[in-house]
């Protein structure tokens, strides 16, 4: 893990002194150059690439610049030798700089504010997805004080917890698919699944937020107890929240605008759908370009489709009812959607062929 | 100063005090199992515990007995046995006033075994080493934890530590004993890590489960074979093998190699006798012979298996 690495915890620290150092309109370039250091030292040569490519989100045509960056995306994913830090989440972050220039919303562009968001080193390794202009608003805001160094390290420790002592011990659990023999037994592995990713990634989350308070910087929050959201769609507003809104402001949205110019402008549900099912196939490639992935990003645009369309469709003489609302019914909401989302991890953590296998165990229909 | 910064100068008096008793604590737990405890074996069969067993073997070369050191696989490890039944706890019983150490893993080779009896050598007495054929290959890990040459860490493909981050590990540990130990603690505690002990024993959590039962294993007749000539080149059989006896007869160590006859598996006697009239008394390879009887499966040891094999390999020590 990067932030457990002395050299980073060198590196920020550095970085922390440097920043507070130098005067206020200095604190752009200090993150620029502590962020491109740290990048140098972890990810090497593909510093380069990653200096074009945010050199070209901000100064090339943005179509070209984002048909740039999703090609180096698409060809690092499918080279499982090129491990480039960070690569998905950087994308996402140059993209969105690409599309808001065209749309003519980001005017405070400048090098050294660009450098220090696509280098910023507490998120650079694992999110959160930043925008560019809170991200600027809140370096400009930065603030020297106990608390925040204090609450940031706090919020370090308890990132590194869950990551160490829960989602690890987790971990071990879900090692035993190699051998799943029973329905039982499969279950137990991706309930444990189901957590050792929320604690595993929340970590990372958690981590980043805090090295990025102790410097003042207020990042995006990216996790809001998913597994007690009611319903599918809530899950997606509390699960990898800050990847959600992504996908939602530059997949979702612009595809169901477009849907609405074709001859299907008549059956909302039919573009809610199509919608859905090509956002959720790209949340699942940008996780990784395999079949599996892909499966579980459709599997989740179908539910999410489903919800859809249950809800528009649902007759008022039952919305209307005080006990929809209530208590129990909110419960039933949170299990039968945490039930969903813990099915649809298997081919997160399986190969395609694996994961068939395991549904039908965990089914009863293969023993 | 206000409430928050108050907070952050305690937290760092605590990690100053709770310093202090670092060494007292590592030097207590890592006597009492590496000295005294009962059968020592790690605890999960992984690599976790061997660099903290090194380093303490390093650090105290002469221990409260004679040492005997296992290396091997899960054939040496005791798979699917208890500790106490495994090969080299039952070796520990019939040699009476020897601290035996069970450092085999699952899945170890040669390349292992060489790295790690090179890192002992002169901390152990005797040294047994079970011979794996033709699998001469090392972990990568293995350049983390471990003290190994640069030779060997470019002749087995070796990990190693980033120098700018071996350096800091080095320089932050000087100063704070705790990240220095913190694996060592582990080690002298659980037998490996935290989490793998917790897992483990997961189930004890619920349930307090009884005593084991004293073991009383039945001795049956193993035939030890050690020939004394032949013709034949050793290094057809492990370059490794060849390499920890150059390095026992460099330190004047004693290294038994333990080739377990199989079907399939023979080991011919004018290779083995080539050997040993080329090592001895550093050195020596010995064909352990045991009936189908006494393997749970193809190759791993019934405990009776273990114990009769222990017991004969005191025998052919001159130990009982």
């Amino acid at each position: 893990m990067i932030f457990t690495e002395l050299r980073f915890v060198l590196l920020f620290a550095g970085c922390w002194i440097s920043f507070f150092a130098v005067p206020r309109k200095m604190r752009m370039a200090v993150l620029a150059a502590w962020g491109m250091t740290f990048y140098a030292l972890f990810a090497g040569w593909f510093l380069a690439v990653v200096l074009a490519l945010t050199l070209a989100a901000l100064y090339v045509v943005p179509l070209a610049a984002g048909l740039a960056i999703v090609g180096v995306l698409v060809y690092v994913k499918l080279s499982p030798a090129i491990v480039p830090l960070g690569i998905s989440y950087l994308a996402f972050e140059l993209l969105h700089v690409a599309i808001e220039r065209k749309r003519g919303r980001l005017r405070e562009l400048s090098l050294p504010k660009m450098l220090a968001f696509a280098f910023f080193m507490p998120a650079r390794a694992a999110g959160p997805i930043k925008r560019f202009a809170p991200f600027v608003a809140a370096v400009e805001a930065a603030e020297r004080s106990a608390e925040n160094v204090y609450g940031g390290l706090l919020r370090v420790l308890i990132g590194l917890a869950k990551k160490f002592v829960i989602a690890d011990l987790l971990a071990l659990t879900v090692e035993e698919s190699r051998y799943v023999d029973s329905m039982r037994h499969a279950w137990v592995i991706v309930i444990a699944f189901s957590f050792r990713i929320f604690f595993d990634f929340s970590a990372y989350s958690d981590i980043a937020i805090g090295f990025a308070q102790m410097l003042g910087i207020t990042l995006p929050e990216n996790f809001n107890w998913p597994y007690l959201a009611a319903n599918i769609r809530e899950f997606w507003e509390r699960w990898h929240i800050t990847l959600s809104q992504w996908v939602r402001d530059y997949v979702f949205t612009p595809c169901g605008r477009l849907l609405f110019r074709t001859p299907l402008r008549p059956y909302p549900a039919v573009i809610a759908t199509i919608s859905y099912l090509i956002t959720f196939a790209i949340v699942g490639a940008w996780h990784g370009l395999t079949p599996a992935f892909v499966l579980w990003g459709v599997y989740h645009g179908v539910l999410l489709s489903a919800y859809h369309v249950v809800s528009i469709k649902m007759p008022a003489a039952i919305t209307d009812r005080a006990w929809y609302h209530g208590r129990p019914m909110r419960f039933v909401g949170m299990a039968s959607t945490f039930l969903f989302v813990t099915i649809g991890w298997v081919p997160f953590f399986l190969p395609m062929t694996k994961a068939m296998t395991f549904w039908m165990l965990m089914f009863g229909v293969r023993r | 100063m206000n409430r928050h910064a108050r907070r952050l100068l305690l937290v760092v008096l605590w990690l100053v005090v709770a310093d202090v008793f670092v060494p007292p604590l590592l030097q207590r737990a890592e006597h009492a199992r590496y000295e005294r405890g009962g059968a020592f074996r790690f605890e999960n069969s992984d690599l976790f515990a061997l660099g903290p067993m090194v380093r303490y073997l390093r650090e105290h070369p002469h221990g409260d007995r004679p040492r005997a050191v296992f290396l091997g696989n899960s054939v040496v490890f005791g798979y699917g046995i208890d500790a106490r039944e495994a090969l080299p706890a039952q070796f520990e019983r019939f040699a009476r006033g020897r601290r035996v150490f069970n450092a085999a893993v699952n899945g170890q080779e040669m390349g292992d075994s060489l790295l790690a009896g090179k890192a002992i050598i002169d901390s152990v007495d005797t040294l047994f080493v079970q011979v794996i054929p033709h699998h001469d290959a090392a972990r990568p890990i293995l350049g983390k934890l471990l003290p190994v040459s640069s030779e060997d860490a470019q002749r087995y493909g070796l990990e190693q530590f980033d120098p700018i981050e071996a350096r800091l590990r080095s320089i932050l540990g000087r100063v704070w004993r705790l990240y220095a130990s913190n694996d060592r603690l582990q080690a002298a505690w659980f037998g490996t890590s935290t989490r793998q002990f917790l897992y483990l024993h997961k189930r004890n959590w619920i349930v307090r489960r009884a005593a084991p039962p004293p073991i009383s294993p039945h001795i049956s007749p193993v035939n030890l074979v050690s020939p004394r000539n032949g013709t034949g080149d050793p290094t057809s059989i492990s370059q490794s093998m060849v390499a920890l006896a150059d390095v026992a007869a460099a330190h004047r160590k004693r290294v038994v190699f333990l080739h377990f006859q199989r079907a399939g598996d023979a080991l011919d006697p004018n290779v083995a006798g080539a050997f040993n009239a080329r090592y001895a008394p550093h050195a020596e390879l010995v064909i352990v012979d045991v009936p189908p009887a006494l393997y749970s499966d193809r190759q791993h040891l019934t405990p009776d298996g273990a114990a009769s094999v222990a017991a004969a390999l005191a025998a052919h020590e001159g130990l009982q």
